[in-house]
């Protein structure tokens, strides 16, 4: 399996598109928010990774995205910022497929949702909110806008979500219905996500994600998407190199097949239950570099991931892992920014009940 | 291994109003029974009772540890993986030994939508964690996969009113690909206050039975259940000597790209994805026996149907089933890929419940009476919010 990665497009805490995470991954510096959360009988200050869309007004017409939330906000910028990136904005997106991965879907629809319910009544339920706190909206929306009637999925799957939806994107390219696919992930932050936060690893946060400090819960909560448009191997040289294989697994059946020479772009995101799992499952030596603590943590990092390494190889470099501190881990981190060893990059990412998903990209 | 090559269909596994297994279920169906009532699990203060298919509480959840705290969604999920894996006469040593995937379309059971602790949260009453806790543990496939003890890809697919017919397209394509020796898929959905709402206020919802593709029809019921297939290579399913209930033959999936919760009226994804999946098993309309269409009994979608099943397959005989499960949602497509799948078998269809009096407005209209089958390739098909519409196809297995 072979899939071209032909253009990328992504927003996060840091801006959107591929020049603002360049320039985040150069200065190594965050763009952590702060914002009140009330838990544990009080209020205190978060902080957080949160996303502005505005730059979406620039492709669409405000009035077409009036009924348009922030998740799916998000994911179309995402996916229009990769079609531009590719090139590919004003192509006919009959063969396109649409492929999105979200951890916990469209949230603040969900609650809102709710909210219309609560305060009103059962019978003032709102017909818009419910429309868009349907986990497929985002990729409804991309579809609707673009006019991509290919297929369209999309995939709830926690952790493993990116891993497992790009094993659908992939097959149907091999499968020669379609063309292209409008692969991402998006998730978005809300309160409710802020007071789960607070509730299960306290009020203390740690003022930045600490990813190679296994053992220290450091995450910070984020948000965002990260798209690609992906087609077949045409044999000639796509702009970002190939996806060329993806694992799913657990470690109760072992650990990830990591190929020697690889690269590994690690997805601990400062959670202690599965940070230690990573030191445990790679093989010493290895190199490899992280980079949450750009971005923040959320389910489908591994598409950040894949973005971060998707322009590695375009630029044949190992951008320098931001914040690190020396660890115990017997891997080799990337502490400057460093050409490429191989043409070979692994994003791996174990869940915190030992699932684990590694996505290979190589260059060549 | 050839993109189109037959998957077999070894075990099925399905619970809903109409039966607490894939027996039960079509003995109901064959029987006319209907059982629907307004919700009993959850009250409403809309001023009309909207009646609903619920699960009834006699029935036992087969197959998960009853004190694991998980979503009733996940447990008949598992409850219908179980049926459908005795079905097919796997041991869990063996399963454990293979390369067996989990796919599994929902809607409400990947939602984080609990209402007692959000009501709580914004009063500011400090709500504790066991909903949030419940949720992350209760990821439909994920819980199978725990379950089981299988050991390959998971994946839960949240395309809305197509998920599950979806999930069965794509777990068929692990098998194609090499990916799984084995998939166990389906789809699995609770009925909820939330989604009871949400389609009120769509105004879809019929405040009486549901009558699909009717002239006088209002709208659609809910229902909750699941249903559940095991999918293996022929080879595979040969070399174990376990004969194949069916052969799922072909998959097809296109998007309308026009609205978020109406179908396009020209019904074009439909038309995309029957074209897909015909063309993908070389098959025309000549060799269908019956289609099992989604037949929600709202007025836009029955509309669409009649139009595109006339259009494309002229003169084969369809039904709607959600007159006996109501619209279970996520696991629709599931469900009524068991019940097509049976009714292969039976080489016969039950009437269309709901349907008596024929729509000027359609072009073509689903059986009234149990209706002989001619042919050995069935369709199964979902359409959804989203404008994703989701096709089956099956072919006769060995029994």
């Amino acid at each position: 399996m072979r899939t071209a990665i032909r253009g990328i497009g992504i927003v996060g805490g840091f801006g959107c598109g591929v020049d603002k995470l360049n320039s985040a991954l150069i200065s190594g510096e965050n763009t952590i928010q702060t914002i009140r959360v009330k838990a544990n009988g009080r209020k205190t200050e978060m902080p957080v990774f949160l996303c502005d869309t505005t730059a979406l007004e620039g492709f669409i017409h405000k009035r077409a995205l009036r009924r348009v939330d922030h998740y799916s906000s998000m994911a179309v910028l995402g996916s229009y910022l990769a079609l531009e990136d590719a090139g590919m904005l004003q192509i006919n997106h009959q063969k396109t497929a649409v492929v999105i991965a979200t951890g916990y879907g469209a949230t603040r629809a969900t609650f809102s949702f709710l909210d219309s319910i609560f305060a009103d009544g059962d019978a003032c339920a709102s017909p818009t909110l419910f429309a868009n706190s349907v986990h497929n909206a985002a990729a409804a929306h991309i579809s609707i806008l673009l006019k991509a009637s290919g297929p369209n999925l999309t995939v709830s799957q926690f952790e493993l979500s990116v891993p497992s939806a790009l094993l659908s994107a992939c097959q149907w390219l091999e499968g020669r219905q379609i063309d292209a696919v409008l692969f991402g992930g998006v998730d978005e932050y809300c309160d409710v996500l802020g007071y789960s936060w607070q509730r299960f690893f306290g009020s203390n946060q740690n003022p930045c994600i600490e990813p190679l400090n296994w053992d220290l819960q450091s995450a910070i909560a984020g948000e965002g998407s990260a798209f690609f448009l992906l087609t077949r191997d045409d044999g000639d040289q796509p702009k970002y190199g190939f996806i060329t294989d993806i694992q799913i697994g657990h470690i109760a059946n072992g650990g990830p097949d990591i190929a020697g020479g690889t690269t590994l772009f690690l997805g601990a995101d400062g959670h202690k239950l599965c940070g230690p799992l990573y030191p445990h499952y790679i093989p010493e030596g290895m190199r490899a570099a992280s980079y949450t603590s750009l971005y923040g943590s959320f389910p489908v990092n591994t598409a950040f991931d894949m973005t971060i390494a998707a322009l590695s190889l375009k630029e044949n470099k190992i951008f320098a892992t931001p914040g690190c501190r020396p660890n115990k881990s017997g891997l080799r981190i990337s502490h400057l920014e460093q050409d490429l060893e191989s043409k070979l990059i692994g994003c791996l990412k174990f869940g915190c009940n030992g699932e684990f998903g590694l996505v290979m990209l190589a260059g060549e | 291994m050839n993109p189109n090559t037959p998957i077999a269909v070894t075990g099925i596994g399905c619970l809903c109003a109409a039966g607490a297994n894939l027996k039960q279920c079509m003995d109901s169906l064959f029987a006319g029974r209907q059982k629907f009532a307004p919700p009993a699990r959850f009250s409403s203060s809309h001023p009309v009772r909207y009646p609903v298919f619920e699960i009834p509480d006699e029935f036992t959840f087969l197959g998960c540890d009853q004190k694991s705290d998980i979503l009733r969604t996940a447990r008949l999920a598992v409850t219908a993986a179980g049926e459908a894996l005795g079905n097919a006469g796997w041991s869990p040593a063996t399963m454990q030994e293979k390369r067996v995937g989990v796919c599994i379309g929902t809607t409400v059971g990947s939602a984080m939508n609990n209402e007692g602790f959000y009501r709580d949260f914004r009063r500011g009453c400090h709500p504790e964690m066991n909903a949030i806790t419940r949720f992350l543990n209760s990821n439909p496939a994920q819980v199978i996969a725990r379950e089981f003890g299988l050991k390959g890809p998971c994946q839960t697919v949240v395309n809305a009113c197509s998920s599950g017919t979806d999930a069965i397209g794509l777990g068929a394509a692990w098998i194609r690909s090499g990916i799984c020796d084995a998939v166990v898929a389906g789809g699995a959905d609770e009925l909820c206050r939330v989604t009871y709402n949400g389609f009120i206020s769509l105004m879809i919802a019929d405040d009486s039975i549901c009558r699909p593709f009717d002239a006088h029809r209002k709208g659609l019921n809910l229902g909750e259940g699941a249903a559940v297939l095991v999918l293996e290579s022929e080879d595979f399913c040969r070399a174990r000597k376990q004969p194949a209930r069916a052969m799922a033959l072909s998959y097809g999936s296109a998007c309308d790209a026009y609205h978020l919760t109406a179908p396009a009226p020209d019904g074009r994804g439909l038309k995309q994805a029957l074209l897909a999946a015909l063309t993908a098993c070389n098959k025309t309309a000549a060799d269908i026996g019956f289609i099992n269409a989604h037949g929600t009994g709202t007025p836009v979608n029955d509309r669409v149907e009649s139009k595109v099943l006339y259009e494309m397959l002229p003169g084969v005989p369809f039904l709607s089933t959600k007159g006996y499960t109501g619209h279970t949602l996520g696991a629709a497509g599931a469900i009524e890929a068991a019940f097509t799948i049976a009714c292969l078998e039976a080489q016969k269809i039950p009437p269309s419940a709901g349907f008596t009096t024929p729509d000027p407005e359609l072009p073509w209209s689903p059986v009234q009476h149990e209706t002989d089958v001619n042919g050995a390739t069935a369709i199964s098909q979902s359409l959804a919010f989203g404008g994703n519409n989701a096709v089956l196809v099956f072919g006769k297995g060995d029994s």
